[in-house]
């Protein structure tokens, strides 16, 4: 609050129209008060957090025995020889490679398909957003025994069509697409409701033009579709990669990490180390570092899809 | 259509016959081709749900005996029973003596939710507009100061963010489930996408005439962004719903715990109560499902704004 | 101009950040022994004393009917009420930490044994030996005593014990023609395994066992509780495989990749996978509970989990000995709840008081009427008349007999986590060689408890 009322005198010496300063002050005022709300929660509610993290990193500190000696940046010297580090940034970034883009363009599919009220198509609707309303937790382990090697309900359907019981969790090279699955599964919803409600937002009045143009249904996809849709894809591209690198109660409740840490993301290890192995000051260096790799991919995927206007 | 209407119109009536047969074949193909798509993609999302409604009314020894392979009963319960809701419900004396009342716990969600849901979408909205339309120096770097919470992996900043709450001397109440989340990045991302559609000259219009900031707001952008509000506000609602460390480190009182906690109690070192986890998960999904079915409208194009064929 | 708006909102922003980035050093525990509440009690003014415990429905329900009697116990209690909060069982260490580290109120906590060294170690429990005598210690059986303390000091009295031995489902052994040896003496592993494999039925021929011989250990994670007893049992008494880890805690080379406890690694893939494979390579939870397996090792609780689950009796079991390597040793490993004081806690006499209570012959004999397990304290294994005759005494017989404590060390959480690793990479890790997994491992525990050097000779309760 008191950043508001101080803002204003500190800024009017170096205005020179006394009348034109005051309303425009007035003005970035206003606007500001309409951000106050969230400042104030991101300050005290992430930001505060997210600097005791910062903070924590450079000390050793357990969650038991509280902040120890000040350690500089040895965290950060310890992670560049930290083999499961890196292993886990290796499957942290497979898991987001696979899941995001095979998840963005079923759901644009899906979205587009489902868009026009036909019949049925409620019910469609309705079955994709299913996944997303049941818990992570219990979506995990309902996924965890239909996968089950022995008698899991896929190894039932593969065995309509004749196929031999295959093992997924526990196999080292098939743990991380099988989780990658699920959880398309399971987010495949958010962005198909995202994408529903841009598609939505699409005036028909565009599309009969591209008609009018001669236009196939292809063309007015892309020529319509695509570049107004541009907006809520590039938001749906981010938050997912965002979310998707952040993954743990799968990998948590599914595999454990394993087997031969084929599934072990880095916000698992984060835990493990901060809860487990009572090392939240590494715990926290790995997320800071965490932190600013998300902030480069979300820069460079908002640059890249950045909306033409 | 329109266009498709127009060329038949055109064509000789001889051929007009044979074409009109043609079509008929075509839409009828076109049609069952449709419902067949419907029903394998229903399914590939349905069937783990389906397997767990079922599952929730079958005897506990059951749920796993059948399901290899692939038979009747690997869905159907040989024996149906209510006894796991009647359990969770702490209807039944095991319920009872549990002390199991998820129709409390599920209240409890309810208020969590709606309180966030509500809440955000004032301050949110308010935030939205202000990086969509206000004008403000260095709006960009605001945005990136938004954004950057969305980074944080929860598990790391949970701890100090309980310390936080405790020091608000919010810690176990309703408040402590709200309040950190009355503004949330994602939902004003998300929003500030949807607002950027709404044409600008409206509010441009407004403002030139001396309305408010507030008026136009409330006169023009929500009105025009309800569709938008609407969706959004569903995943902020399912993201609370879901939401389960927090409330379980920040509330120890049971009468005001959240659903998706005791859920996971009835998780215990030696054994999983599978009925009541899966009539539990059935209560706390269908809610949420109808909410979602009822505000279809909201994010699914209607009847009367038709599109074009996908 | 515009920047300066900007800049102190960014100075007020840092400036709270600092106060945020403060509070964990203020919740580091401060102890303010004796004086706490008493005062409270002498004037008769209501007291709540928060308990912190895991998810178990009986567990529960035995708590408050303990809490009901230490209440009535004595007058001076009367205004007393203890508030329990349960936490799934997997979330319970995460939750005492938070608890501490925030300082949020706490006054007791409930623990698994082996984790007590850690919470003394890191001055997270209060030391109860100035409350007890040493012959009060007697009480309750030796390996609790051990549990219970760090380096010599008694910090955490035990409300019960444990120790695994093999349940087999009747039906399938008759099937199969075997008859187990009901005595805690049973199989060896080559025994054993013979009648695992009998008993590894596929009936539908699609090469996939539809009845597994062996379910080895409660739950679906693969915990040192049971799995890791075969790499002890591969060493004979004293030896260092036997031990499982250095005289100082912190040294595994040596200890978890001798040749023997290799060897037993080996055993535990090819129970996973192979021509011998006898349990199924995921784990399946309830698979002994839905007869698709006929042994499994567990702890007595399984007596009580058949019971809920067959109410009318409809399953047959019978309990034989854990299996053990001939050039080995027999062993089974002890442990389970142990109550702790916080040094959080403002009443901390009180809390003292009943932590005694529950774990004292009252307190005790209320919990054991509702949780129906292996008792810790002498007196009830004596007496109880159910721990006379088969199948409870086997486990009163096997906690005397071959019950020894997992490994003793204040890492026990983060070797417990590697273990498990461990543990699944060896029976998942098809086509790895199992001894480099093992001494990758070995490595990796002395990494992760390197910080622990030097504990014995931390003076506890300082």
């Amino acid at each position: 609050m008191a950043t508001v009322t101080t803002a204003a005198p500190s800024a009017q010496q170096s205005t020179a129209t006394r009348r034109i300063f005051n309303w425009r002050t007035r003005q970035m005022l206003l606007a500001f008060l309409f951000i106050l709300p969230a400042i104030i929660n991101f300050t005290v509610f992430r930001y505060i957090p997210i600097a005791a993290s910062i903070r924590a990193s450079f000390y050793e500190y357990s969650l038991l025995r509280g902040l120890g000696d000040f350690i500089g940046f040895d965290a950060y010297i310890r992670m560049a020889s930290d083999d499961t580090f890196w292993k886990s940034l290796q499957v942290t970034s497979l898991f987001v490679l696979y899941k995001v883009p095979l998840q963005i363009v079923l759901s644009l599919a899906l979205a587009v398909f489902l868009t026009r009220e036909t019949f049925g198509a409620g019910i469609v609707r309705s079955a994709i957003l299913t996944p997303m309303v049941t818990s992570v937790i219990v979506a995990s382990i309902i996924w965890a025994m239909m996968y089950h090697s022995q008698q899991g309900l896929i190894q039932s359907i593969l065995g309509v069509f004749g196929i031999p019981r295959q093992t997924f969790l526990s196999d080292a090279s098939r743990a991380l697409p099988a989780v990658t699955v699920m959880m398309i599964w399971k987010d495949l919803g958010f962005s198909f409701i995202i994408l529903l409600a841009g598609l939505k937002a699409i005036p028909a009045t565009y599309y009969e033009a591209a008609l009018v143009d001669g236009a196939n249904a292809w063309e007015a996809f892309r020529r319509v579709t695509i570049p107004l849709l541009m907006p809520v894809l590039m938001f749906v591209v981010v938050t997912q990669a965002v979310f998707s690198f952040q993954v743990f109660v799968p990998v948590y409740q599914m595999t454990r990490g394993g087997p031969l840490d084929a599934t072990k993301v880095l916000v698992y290890y984060i835990y493990q180390q901060g809860f487990r192995f009572q090392d939240m000051g590494y715990a926290s260096a790995l997320s800071v570092v965490a932190l600013i790799i998300m902030i480069v991919i979300s820069y460079l995927l908002m640059r890249w899809l950045r909306p033409q206007t | 259509m329109a266009v498709a209407e127009q060329h038949r119109g055109a064509i000789a009536p001889s051929v007009r016959a044979e074409n009109d047969t043609l079509e008929l074949v075509k839409r009828v193909a076109n049609l069952l081709l449709r419902g067949v798509l419907y029903a394998i993609i229903s399914l590939i999302f349905l069937v783990p749900f389906i397997w767990m409604i079922f599952g929730s009314l079958r005897r506990e020894t059951e749920i796993f005996q059948y399901l290899f392979p692939l038979n009747w009963h690997t869905f159907f319960p040989i024996e149906w029973t209510l006894q796991h809701y009647e359990d969770i419900f702490g209807i039944s004396d095991a319920g009872k003596r549990a002390g199991l009342n998820f129709g409390r716990n599920l209240l409890n969600s309810f208020i969590v939710s709606t309180g966030v849901v509500i809440s955000s979408l004032v301050f949110n909205t308010m935030g939205a507009y202000f990086f969509a339309r206000l004008k403000f120096p260095k709006k960009n770097w605001l945005l990136a100061f938004v954004l950057v919470t969305l980074f944080v992996p929860f598990e790391v900043t949970m701890v100090p963010l309980y310390i936080v709450v405790r020091y608000l001397n919010i810690q176990n109440t309703y408040w402590a489930m709200i309040v950190p989340w009355f503004a949330s990045p994602f939902v004003i991302f998300a929003l500030i996408q949807y607002f950027r559609d709404i044409p600008y000259d409206l509010d441009e219009a407004a403002l030139i005439d001396g309305a408010s900031y507030l008026h136009v707001l409330r006169t023009i952008i929500v009105p025009l962004a309800v569709p938008g509000l609407v969706t959004v506000s569903l995943l902020e609602f399912q993201f609370i719903w879901n939401l389960f460390y927090w409330p379980l480190i920040v509330v120890q009182d049971a009468d005001i715990q959240v659903l998706q906690v005791v859920i996971s109690s009835q998780t215990t070192q030696e054994q999983t109560f599978w009925g009541r986890t899966f009539a539990g998960s059935a209560l706390a999904s269908v809610p949420v499902i109808v909410i979602f079915l009822a505000l279809q409208r909201y994010y699914v194009r209607g009847v009367a704004s038709t599109g074009i064929k996908g | 101009m515009k920047r300066n708006g900007l800049m102190l909102l960014v100075a007020a922003a840092l400036l709270l950040a600092a106060w945020g980035g403060r509070a964990p050093v203020q919740a580091s525990p401060t102890l303010d022994p004796g004086i706490a509440a008493e005062p409270a009690l002498a004037q008769g003014e209501p007291v709540t004393v928060q308990f912190l415990t895991w998810q178990d429905e009986d567990s529960l329900i035995a708590l408050e009917k303990m809490a009901a009697a230490f209440v009535a116990s004595d007058p001076q209690y009367a205004n007393v009420s203890i508030e329990f909060t349960a936490v799934p069982f997997e979330q319970l260490f995460p939750t005492i930490e938070t608890a501490v580290a925030a300082g949020a109120e706490m006054d007791l906590f409930a623990a698994d044994g082996p984790d007590m060294k850690h919470y003394a170690y890191s001055e997270a429990v209060v030391s109860l030996a100035p409350y007890y005598t040493p012959e009060e210690l007697e009480q309750w059986v030796p390996q609790s005593v051990e549990e219970g303390s760090f380096n010599g000091t008694f910090y955490a009295p035990p409300l019960m014990q444990s120790c695994s031995l093999m349940f087999y489902n009747q039906d399938m052994t008759d099937a199969a023609g075997l008859e187990p040896p009901q005595s805690v003496e049973g199989w060896t592993m080559d025994e054993a395994w013979d009648a695992w494999l009998k008993t590894t039925v596929d009936d539908s021929g699609d090469g996939v066992p539809d009845v597994w011989g062996l379910r080895w250990g409660q739950g679906t994670w693969q915990g040192d509780y049971e799995h890791g007893i075969m790499r002890r049992s591969a060493g004979p008494v004293g030896s260092p495989t036997y031990q499982g880890v250095g005289e100082d805690g912190i040294t595994f080379q040596g200890y978890l990749d001798t040749p023997e406890a290799i060897a037993s690694f080996e055993d535990y893939r090819a129970w996973h996978i192979g021509d011998r494979a006898v349990s199924p390579r995921e784990p399946i939870a309830e698979i002994f509970f839905n007869k698709q397996a006929a042994f499994y090792v567990s702890p007595d609780n399984a007596i009580g989990t058949i019971n809920r689950l067959y109410p009318d009796g409809d399953f047959n079991y019978g309990v034989t000995g854990i299996p053990y390597y001939e050039d080995g040793a027999q062993l089974c490993h002890t442990g389970s709840w142990h109550v702790g004081v916080s040094p959080q806690t403002t009443n901390l006499e009180l809390s003292v008081a009943i932590a005694k209570f529950f774990a004292g012959p009252e307190g005790s004999q209320i919990w054991y009427d509702t949780v129906r397990q292996l008792p810790a304290r002498v007196d009830m294994l004596n007496t109880l008349p159910e721990y006379q005759e088969y199948p409870q005494q086997m486990f009163a017989e096997g906690l005397t007999a071959i019950g020894i404590p997992r490994i003793q060390t204040p890492g026990y959480t983060e070797y417990q986590q590697i273990f498990a690793e461990l543990a699944q990479n060896v029976s998942q890790g098809e086509g790895v060689e199992v001894a480099p997994l093992v001494q990758d491992a070995a490595v990796q525990m002395e990494q992760a408890l390197a910080k622990y050097e030097g504990w014995q000779e931390v003076e506890p309760g300082s």
